[in-house]
């Protein structure tokens, strides 16, 4: 899987690449719009991350003349700019997705799998994690085959978590993914969840799942330690 | 009425000089006819007295005496009120007419002359009646050479009553004049302020929301066009600086983000190392942390700005209020929930404003946030939505620790905390307020606040009211958005 990146600030480039070579993509870094779609004309990648702030040339430029020769790369826009308009804008001209600074890079990382698997996804219908089992037909959860009764924000919640597990979830993405962004930053409603379902999904487990990272956010993995 | 309107104050100055000038005007008449009326008179006398003389007195010694004394009388001195009296040069009477019928002197009572020079002069009596007699006495010497004093008389009363009935006019005319004087002033006044009511409606309109908008400029080229081209060139400037204010606060949050991306990488790329201590992690953890409440920040003050600039209220449908609060608060109830918090509602279901839904949510979820957080265990918070006449009323009720009354003009200040150690904790970043206000202000509302220390908080918003189609407060699928041209 090759990746490109348009990215005029270096620490930020070589952060991103270095996370995305450690997920083993290829990764290739432009650093001004010029130079980007050049190469984004030049080789077949997988999918494009363009920043919207570039010197030479603007990266809703960029996008516009990518999209001329080039109609199915994924393009995953990043700005500093969170506005609806310019949102819808850059969605009008083609992106594909639309990443606002700073974000996690949890995040970055949940999106571009979601780019690069697009078309039919095939998603299990059960997710298994250690002795947790979460069925998403019938909505049901199970910890070592005892029912567990989860509210509907609890359900959402988990199943988020199940699906990414592994992978350190941030308050941000989890409050755009199960709440809306209005609960953005304001209330520390993502704690109070986690701890209920940490309550009723790991007491009286000896494994924990459900592990908090500071500073970062949540994630449930296998075979934690408490 | 307003008495120190400027219509008012002018109607009064220019009634105020009408009247001096008509006094003016009234004593210039008044003493300008008395002195006619009184010349006018004193000539008529003069002459009769004249031209008793060359016609009756010539004669005197041929005819004799009692000749000139039938031949006056048969004048009727007193039918015509003038008295008239001939003295000879030895002080003695010769005639005198009797008293006139209207009795305004009595003539026995009017002083005899002697010694009178050879020209003839004025007398004027003041003793024979109500009234003064104006006399005119002419020197008369007969042919033969016996001289005599002829005087004509007539009492003043005609010309005082002339001059009486003409202040009567004066003093029942000028103030009805003046009034309607007065009256027109204040309708030509307020005719010509006209425009300037104009202008002050306009500008009472104009607001950090429609900053865009100007004054009507009427082309009169006169005062007025000058005042209005002059407010507008003010609001440009004001416009100019408010939208620079905004730029920058957007750049400066555009500056921060591309650095706070970069330190929230690195700092994430270090906890997926293994080899990092337990302490180590928690130092990261917590450098992140504070990332995270910086971020947070920057996200605020730039969404401040955004809304104050006018740019998040484009896009408004029709809003139910009572559906969009309670599905928000139904998803914060296990906050509640947590510190054993009554969340009670009190919705009226058919309560509609035209609002950006995802910013009404915001405000909701400020408020439940606050109030949930200022609330000790066990207290109670209640949601009410409410029809009070033109207004759609959302109020957040708590039983809380409430705020100070120093503290409550300045809640919605940015970064205001009403007590520092309180507020730290629990992480805000003291722009919660502000941003709820931002948003009221953009979409039309009013927030007040209204606390007492130790028993609770009640925070309300007032915003105009529609009756239309609520439509779901839900997701942002299917929204049909309507556009209002600013």
């Amino acid at each position: 899987m090759r990746i490109l990146l348009i990215e005029d600030e270096v620490k930020l480039s070589s952060f991103i690449k270095r996370g995305l070579v450690a997920e083993r993509y290829a990764v290739d870094v432009a650093k001004d719009g010029r130079s980007g779609l050049e190469l984004a004309q030049t080789y077949q990648y997988d999918l494009i991350i363009l920043d919207l702030m570039l010197p030479g040339m603007d990266g809703s430029e960029v996008l516009r003349r990518i999209r001329k020769e080039n109609s199915s790369v994924p393009v995953l826009i990043l700005s500093a700019r969170d506005s609806v308009q310019d949102k819808v804008s850059n969605m009008e001209t083609g992106a594909d997705d639309y990443l606002t600074k700073p974000f996690a890079f949890a995040e970055l990382l949940v999106r571009i799998k979601a780019l690069m698997r697009r078309g039919p996804v095939n998603r299990a219908s059960t997710i298994r994690i250690n002795d947790l089992e979460l069925d998403r037909l019938s909505q049901q959860v199970k910890r070592a085959g005892h029912r567990i009764d989860l509210t509907a924000k609890e359900y959402a919640l988990l199943e988020y978590l199940m699906s990414n597990a592994g992978r350190v979830l941030s308050r941000n993405m989890i409050i755009e993914h199960v709440w809306d962004q209005s609960f953005d930053g304001i209330t520390n409603i993502v704690d109070v969840y986690i701890r209920h379902l940490r309550n009723k999904v790991d007491t009286g487990h000896d494994s924990k799942l459900l592990r908090t990272v500071r500073g970062v956010g949540y994630t449930i993995r296998e075979g934690a330690e408490a | 009425m307003n008495f120190h309107s400027l219509r008012l104050r002018m109607a009064a100055w220019y009634a105020g000089v009408l009247a001096l000038c008509l006094v003016v005007f009234g004593a210039a008449v008044y003493l300008g006819l008395a002195g006619y009326l009184e010349r006018t008179l004193r000539s008529s006398l003069r002459n009769d007295a004249q031209s008793i003389g060359e016609k009756l007195l010539v004669d005197v010694n041929r005819k004799g005496e009692s000749f000139v004394t039938g031949e006056i009388n048969e004048m009727a001195p007193e039918i015509s009120g003038r008295f008239i009296r001939i003295t000879r040069a030895d002080g003695s009477i010769l005639y005198q007419s009797p008293a006139p019928i209207n009795q305004n002197f009595v003539p026995s009572k009017i002083a005899t002359l002697r010694n009178w020079g050879s020209q003839p002069f004025s007398v004027e009596d003041s003793h024979a009646g109500v009234h003064s007699v104006l006399i005119e006495a002419v020197p008369f010497v007969a042919p033969e050479g016996n001289s005599f004093l002829i005087e004509v008389g007539a009492s003043a009363r005609e010309i005082h009553s002339t001059l009486h009935g003409l202040v009567t006019t004066l003093g029942l005319g000028m103030p009805l004049i003046i009034a309607v004087a007065a009256l027109g002033g204040i309708l030509v006044m307020r005719r010509a302020l006209r425009p300037l009511d104009e202008i002050t409606r306009t500008a009472e309109t104009i607001t950090s929301r429609n900053f865009g908008e100007r004054l009507p400029t009427i082309r009169t080229g006169d005062e007025i066009e000058r005042l209005t081209t002059s407010l507008n060139r003010m609001m440009s400037r004001l416009e100019d600086s408010f939208q620079h204010i905004s730029r920058f606060s957007a750049d400066v949050s555009h500056e921060l983000r591309t650095p706070l991306t970069i330190l929230r990488g690195e700092l994430e790329s270090l906890t997926q190392y293994d080899h990092l201590s337990p302490a180590a992690l928690e130092v990261v953890g917590s450098a992140l942390e504070e990332i995270a409440r910086l971020t947070q920040i920057v996200n605020q003050l730039l969404e401040i700005s955004r809304l104050e600039a006018g740019q998040a209220t484009r896009e408004v449908a029709v809003v139910s209020v009572g559906e969009l609060a309670i599905s928000t608060a139904e998803q914060m109830r296990l906050l509640a929930d947590e510190k054993s918090i009554r969340l009670d509602y009190l919705v009226s279901s058919d309560v509609a404003v035209v609002g950006n839904a995802s910013l009404l949510k915001q405000v909701v979820v400020n408020l439940l946030d606050n109030a949930i957080k200022y609330t000790p265990q066990g207290g109670s918070v209640e949601l009410l939505v409410e029809i009070q006449g033109t207004k759609a009323v959302l109020e957040v009720r708590d039983t809380g620790i409430g705020i100070p009354a120093h503290a409550l003009p300045h809640l919605c200040e940015r970064f205001y905390r009403a007590d520092r150690a309180r507020t730290r904790g629990s992480g805000g970043a003291g722009l919660g307020l502000s941003i709820v206000k931002s948003i009221c202000a953009a979409q039309g509302g009013e927030l007040s606040i209204q606390s007492s220390e130790g028993q609770g908080t009640r925070v309300r918003i007032e915003m105009p009211r529609v009756n239309g189609r609520p439509q779901s407060p839900d997701e942002d699928s299917s929204r049909e958005y309507l556009r209002l041209e600013h």
